[in-house]
């Protein structure tokens, strides 16, 4: 009734009872609910009826607001694709159908299987029974009767011929009968089984009755191959000199149902060598797996100047990691030459294996060493950290006015605190440099209270997860070390929010004071009294911000790598720009006549045109293959790689194209690996990459022949450096640059050389003399 | 619908479920080419899989270490080589994949001989057709057809082929056939007899427009493989001859050893993924540019890298660097070698007449054409007679048919025998008398006035005006507009709505300017999917194999007066 008022006009979430204005229709709701409950019942009716409509705005308003946004995302997919889906867009579907013959295989192979286990198991039984007695000390006659009983014989008189040959049984030639299975053959069909195998299959079966009837336990065997059984084959050929008391005398087909049982207990407890090798490099592989990317992200940290991993703990880590990856490469290599000086050689197929095995961990190291970043040195690191600081002072002042400001309109408006306070996060969530300031705009308020720090129990519980991440970092544990980290994160996000009220309301207060309570606390900082605690708050920070730092530190960053870049393009300029002026005149014809008649049409015909008649000049030379032009742009490259020149300018291609071609024999380019100098397989250096630079430098140039002084400091651990360097300090950053680049360039001196590119590897191999000189000289100059 | 990604997660799936250590891939012929075309094989070494052997293969070693995938064709042979395999294993245990519905006595006969227990899977994974691109399959098959009627075996394989395709897309279709092929009809009914006998692996979530395979039959438009092409893809396969993604360029002249065979996947080759679809000369343009990215990052022995920035720059763009030089030289080397065909041929001038022939109707000026390109001696045999045979084909009628005297022409030209039989071949294969529908002259209004308004307006690229009689049939399709007493449905129902999911399938062959067109089709209508799927993927030189497969020149009757000079023997 009071809505009708006509006194005054007013909007927003009135009570309908009270007018009073509420800011939602949600506390509107909770209001009339606490309020008025009590009230008359029609009032009730006529209020819920108001909030069915306002209800129903609501929902046409929310429900239009899903539309539009629908709306617009098909209209920019629309304007993507002109409407339909690429092929390649296609979202991607489940697994096709499949269908299993499993179980029915399952019940076909048991009703065969039973079979040929029961007679295997009698075989073995009776076989136990024929030795359980002392052969060699017991009469023939006993012996003869002893056999006769385990297993019936078949009558003589039931068999006129030798059921294996065909040969008629004789006086000359006579029946023997199977100790097995009681069937009769001639001597030549008859076999042996001599007590040592005799007494292996009984007992193996003895150990493990139940693994015959298993599928998972290797259930193997083959015909053709009879090694294991040498004793038993000996045995024939020294038949005829010796009684067979120490022998069984079988049929083949009882020998050879027994043979494929000794193959099956052989090869259950035979490990190759490969095998055990190859299961060395996976468990390299998930190492490398497991350690690359916490690295990476520690070398990421570490570059951009933070202080959120030590770069003590980054240096051992680079270390293990390549540690683990020559680790990969001898592994690796071993397998490659295994068997190689056996006689007889393994089968080609082994050999097959034992490289793929080889290509496929170098693709690996290649790979994952590639994308190793380089630490900085200390003294970088003291730069890198010294420049991140002065940044974020930087901010932090520009932070500090911005607080202030907010502050003071803080103070202006007393009411609705709340809520605002709410604004100013949601704000800085929404804002770039917002996060930031959230945890370092208020750093020297929470510093204030220096004295409570440590009653504060958030900050003892930081403290602790900070020691417990230290323990479990040296431990080694990296998904406890994530997990804590996580912790902290939250932690301090939720102390961070603490200070920040907390400052608020100090604010309101005293922000006089506070104004001096930070500069004393500036300069406390800057005496760096407060480090540990900074050194946390920045790690928070760090994961929080992480995008944002990378973008601040881009910058310097690049600002080398700017440089040669453009140097480059000029050097390009001047080698490519000759070229295309001396193959134009020889397709005058082509140039001329195609263009002109030939794309004629609309304006978008003219685009097209452009490019068909620079094509040409181009490409369209007499040779047509633009290698060509590369190779007179810079003659200087085939002039330095020597014999192997021929197709050298398009070797780099061959490894990349090989590889696309997952079926072809790789028999050349394995066989470029194989046959690579550099590999030695009994090469004890364990670290694939200083032993075989050697040579190249012996090899390809020659100034640098062995006793080179300048050689000496490529053998030494860039990190063992950091120890002796100390003293030296002269240009140690520069040193300790280069000896990481050497790192590098010998990586990928390695890696052109397993690709076979000679060029490469030559121009690589220039570099990296050109490093050590420069090097050595820096050494002459501090020493 | 992404048939590459199909059979790319049968391969995967095999895989991981063999478990970890060290395996080796068995296959057949065709499932090797079927593997190939997805994965790499650093991709495939990355997963364990060391060794690849044939399973018909005599000298494999016994590796007990190894695991033993077996992807296979269930053919008899398969089937004897694995009972063989199983009764003497080579390696520990065996993972059993069939590409097709294999039977049950003859997983009875490999239960029977795995006396070691060594057999741990036996499934059916149906990879059972070679994926091209995401909407393009092939089956490899040349020469399906003996005159009208289908070879026998090629029938089951295509149809093999065919449902493996559905069922690896959990499709359970609609057929339609093109009405005027018998071919046509009889696959459409094998598909739906083997649709109706395995009913059970048909059984998928129902769409609420069931999706549509239509079957077409070469045939009904002879002309569209007889062009010479302009796009990167189409043009390559053209000109050099694509085979399982593999280029043959042994034959051209000064190529290094490295390049004597190359693979252009868009797969993995991201160069080749962009551009397969663009035209020659946007490609030149594309490659210079690659060709100045790549000058920009190879490192030059001149430029002494004498500060520390000089040094990491380079040592940043190394790894960059070495990707690249494969892409660039080998799409330089293909691409150079397109140019000099172009130019020794003079294909431009031949196309352009051939995109007269396809697409106009202005029969003197035609003639004319055909008549000055015969007398170029820089014109091929091939490229001379395929002319003819556009223009027999879409003159076969007119009034003013002057066969006899290009036939003339050819002979003089000296132009051999095997080609001049082959005009008559070909208008016998896709002459007027077979086609269902009209190529050349649109009947309906829609399509006059385009043609008049296309006519007005000019052509914007002369090389590329023809589209493929398929881009008409399928957008009829899509509007729902595409004739019943053409193209009937198989059985007694029939689509209300249009359809969305559409697998097009071109017996005796599709092209590769018909892939693009479905490309082209996916990409500008909404909600649509078209995958496209042939006996092969032809171009000129494979087609004309083709006819001459099916063996209908020497029963030809109607085009003998035209051909009896050349055709002496018939």
């Amino acid at each position: 009734a009071s809505l009708d008022d006509p006194g005054e006009v007013r909007e927003g979430f009135l009570c309908p009872l009270c007018l009073k204005d509420l800011q939602s229709f949600y506390q509107l709701h909770s209001h009339y609910e606490e309020e008025h409950s009590g009230e008359d019942r029609d009032v009730k009716g006529q209020i819920k009826s108001l909030v069915q409509k306002a209800k129903k705005a609501k929902d046409r308003l929310l429900k239009r607001e899903g539309d539009d946004r629908a709306e617009s995302g098909t209209q920019g997919y629309e304007s993507f694709s002109y409407g339909g889906v690429d092929p390649y867009m296609w979202e991607p579907q489940e697994l096709g159908a499949v269908r299993s013959h499993l179980s029915d295989f399952k019940k076909h192979r048991a009703a065969r299987i039973d079979h040929y286990v029961v007679e295997v198991n009698k075989l073995i039984i009776r076989l136990e029974k024929l030795t359980a007695f002392d052969r060699t000390n017991t009469e023939s006659a006993k012996i003869r009767a002893i056999e006769k009983s385990v297993v019936p014989w078949v009558n003589d008189q039931d068999v006129p011929f030798c059921p294996d040959c065909g040969n008629k049984f004789s006086i000359r030639n006579r029946r023997h009968h199977c100790r097995l299975c009681g069937s009769i053959m001639c001597k030549k069909c008859m076999e042996l089984i001599s007590l040592p195998l005799a007494n292996k299959l009984t007992s193996a079966s003895k150990e493990s009755l139940s693994t015959h009837t298993s599928p998972s336990q290797s259930p193997n065997s083959v015909h053709g191959s009879r090694r294991g059984s040498i004793s038993s084959m000996s045995s024939v050929s020294s038949v005829l000199d010796e009684k067979d008391d120490d022998r069984i005398r079988c049929c083949t087909h009882c020998k050879d149902t027994l043979l494929k049982r000794e193959q099956q207990i052989d090869e259950k407890e035979h490990t190759p060598d490969i095998v055990k090798l190859y299961e060395k490099l996976r468990l390299c592989m998930e190492k490398v797996d497991q350690k690359a990317p916490e690295y990476i992200r520690m070398a990421a940290s570490l570059n951009a100047g933070e202080t959120t991993y030590s770069l003590e703990h980054a240096s051992d880590l680079r270390v293990e990691v390549q540690k683990v990856y020559e680790l990969i490469d001898a592994l690796s290599k071993k397998i490659l030459t295994l068997g190689l000086n056996q006689d007889p050689p393994p089968h080609p197929s082994n050999l097959r294996l034992q490289r793929m095995i080889r290509y496929s961990a170098t693709l690996f190291v290649q790979e994952k060493l590639l994308g190793l970043m380089s630490l900085p040195t200390k003294e970088q690191f003291e730069e890198l950290k010294k420049k991140r600081k002065e940044e974020m002072e930087r901010k932090r002042a520009v932070e500090r006015q911005a607080a202030l400001e907010s502050q003071r309109r803080l103070e202006e408006r007393q009411s609705g605190l709340a809520s605002r306070a709410a604004n100013g996060e949601v704000a800085s969530l929404r804002r770039g440099p917002a996060p930031l300031r959230k945890a370092e705009g208020w750093l020297p308020l929470s510093g204030g209270q220096g004295q409570s720090e440590d009653s504060d129990p958030l900050l003892q519980q930081i403290h602790n997860i900070t020691s417990f991440i230290r323990q479990a970092k040296a431990a080694g544990r990296m998904d406890e070390v994530r997990t804590l980290q996580e912790n902290l994160r939250q932690l301090q996000d939720e102390y961070d929010q603490q200070q920040t009220e907390k400052a608020i309301e100090l604010s309101r207060r005293q922000a006089e004071e506070e104004d001096l309570q930070r500069e004393q606390l500036q300069m406390l900082r800057e005496r760096e009294l407060e480090r540990e605690r900074e050194q946390f708050r920045v790690a928070s920070l760090h994961t929080r911000t992480r995008s944002l730092d990378f973008r601040e530190i881009g910058p310097f960053q690049l600002e080398p790598s700017r440089e040669p870049r453009t140097h480059l393009a000029y050097a390009l300029d001047l080698g490519s720009s000759p070229v295309p002026s001396s193959t134009a005149p020889k397709t005058p014809s082509l140039s001329s006549t195609q263009p002109t008649r030939v794309w004629s049409g609309p304006p978008a015909v003219g685009q097209e045109r452009l490019p068909q008649s620079s094509m040409p000049q181009q490409h369209e030379g007499p040779s047509l293959n633009p290698f060509d032009e590369e190779d007179l742009s810079s003659p200087m490259e085939e002039a330095t790689t020597g014999p192997p020149a021929a197709g050298v300018s398009l070797d780099p291609s061959a490894r990349i194209l090989k590889e696309y071609n997952p079926f072809e024999e790789e028999d050349e380019e394995e066989e470029a690996v194989a046959g690579n100098p550099f590999i030695q397989p009994d090469s004890p250096a364990p670290n694939p990459f200083s032993e075989e630079d050697e040579h190249p430098q012996q090899r390809l140039s020659s100034p640098l022949v062995p006793g080179n002084p300048f050689e000496e400091p490529t053998c030494i651990n860039p990190f063992e450096m950091d120890s002796d360097s100390g003293p030296e300090a002269e240009e140690p950053i520069e040193e300790e640059l280069l000896l990481q680049q050497i790192d590098n360039i010998k990586a990928y001196i390695f890696d052109a050389k397993q690709c076979g590119r000679l060029d490469e590897v030559e121009v690589l191999t220039e570099n990296l003399r050109e490093l050590k000189h420069t090097l050595a000289k820096q050494k002459g100059g501090t020493d | 619908m992404n048939v590459v990604f199909a059979v790319k997660q049968y391969i995967s799936k095999m895989i991981e479920d063999s478990g970890p250590g060290m395996k080796v891939l068995l296959m057949d012929k065709e499932t090797t080419g079927i593997v190939s075309m997805v994965y790499t094989q650093s991709e495939i070494l990355q997963k364990e899989v060391y060794l690849f052997e044939r399973i018909d293969s005599q000298n494999r070693e016994i590796m007990k270490h190894l695991k033993a995938i077996c992807f296979l064709r269930p053919t008899k042979e398969n089937v004897d080589y694995i009972i063989q395999e199983l009764r003497r294993p080579k390696y520990t245990i065996y993972f059993i994949y069939f590409s097709n519905v294999i039977s049950k006595s003859d997983v009875k006969s490999l239960a029977e001989a795995d006396e070691q227990e060594v057999v741990a899977e036996v499934q059916e994974f149906y990879g059972d057709y070679i994926a091209v691109n995401p909407h393009l399959f092939s089956l490899n098959i040349l020469g399906c057809c003996q005159g009208r009627n289908w070879d026998p075996a090629q029938l089951s394989r295509t149809t093999q082929g065919l449902t493996a395709l559905l069922l690896s897309l959990k499709k359970c279709p609609m057929i339609r056939y093109q009405l005027s092929s018998e071919a046509a009809k009889r696959l459409a009914e094998c598909v739906k007899q083997v649709i109706t006998k395995e009913y059970e692996l048909f059984e998928f979530r129902r769409t609420e427009v069931p999706p549509l395979l239509l079957i077409l039959d070469r045939c009904d438009d002879a002309i569209t493989p007889l062009l010479n092409q302009w796009t990167y893809q189409a043009m390559v396969h053209e000109l050099l001859g694509i085979n399982n993604n593999r280029i043959d360029l042994s034959r051209v002249p000064g190529i290094s050893k490295d390049l004597r065979e190359v693979v252009l996947s868009a797969e993995n080759d991201e160069f080749y993924a962009n551009n397969m679809y663009l035209n020659f000369a946007e490609i030149g343009s594309n490659i210079k540019n690659l060709m100045e990215d790549f000058q920009k990052k190879k490192p030059k022995e001149q430029q002494k890298l004498e500060s520390i920035a000089d040094m990491k720059a380079f040592v940043e763009n190394y790894p960059q660097f070495k990707k690249m030089s494969g892409t660039v030289s080998k799409h330089v080397t293909v691409v150079g070698e397109l140019s000099r065909l172009v130019s020794e041929r003079n294909l431009l001038e031949v196309s352009e007449v051939e995109q007269e022939l396809a697409c106009q109707n202005d029969h003197s000026s035609a003639l004319q054409n055909i008549k000055r390109l015969l007398q170029n001696p820089k014109v091929t045999e091939f490229d001379a007679a395929r002319l003819v045979m556009l223009y027999a084909l879409h003159y076969e009628r007119h009034s003013s048919n002057s066969l006899p005297g290009l036939m003339m022409d050819l002979r003089n030209k000296g132009v051999s025998e095997k080609y001049r039989k082959l005009v008559s071949a070909v208008v016998e294969y896709g002459g007027k008398r077979v086609r269902g529908s009209d190529l050349f002259s649109p009947k309906d209004a829609v399509a006059i006035t385009k043609q008049f308004l296309k006519g007005l307006k000019g052509v914007e690229n002369v090389y590329t005006q023809h589209q493929p009689f398929l881009h008409e049939t399928l957008d009829h399709l899509i509007k729902g507009r595409l004739k019943e007493n053409l193209y009937p449905y198989l059985g007694p129902s029939t689509l209300r709505d249009r359809p969305q999911d559409i697998i097009v399938f071109v017996i005796g062959g599709a092209t590769y300017e018909e892939a693009l067109t479905v490309y082209n089709l996916n990409r500008t209508t909404p909600g649509v999917r078209i995958v496209l799927g042939g006996t092969t993927v032809h171009n000129t030189k494979s087609f004309l194999e083709e006819v001459l497969a099916s063996g209908l020149h020497s029963r030809s009757k109607e085009s003998s007066q035209v051909t009896s000079r050349s055709a002496s023997r018939r």
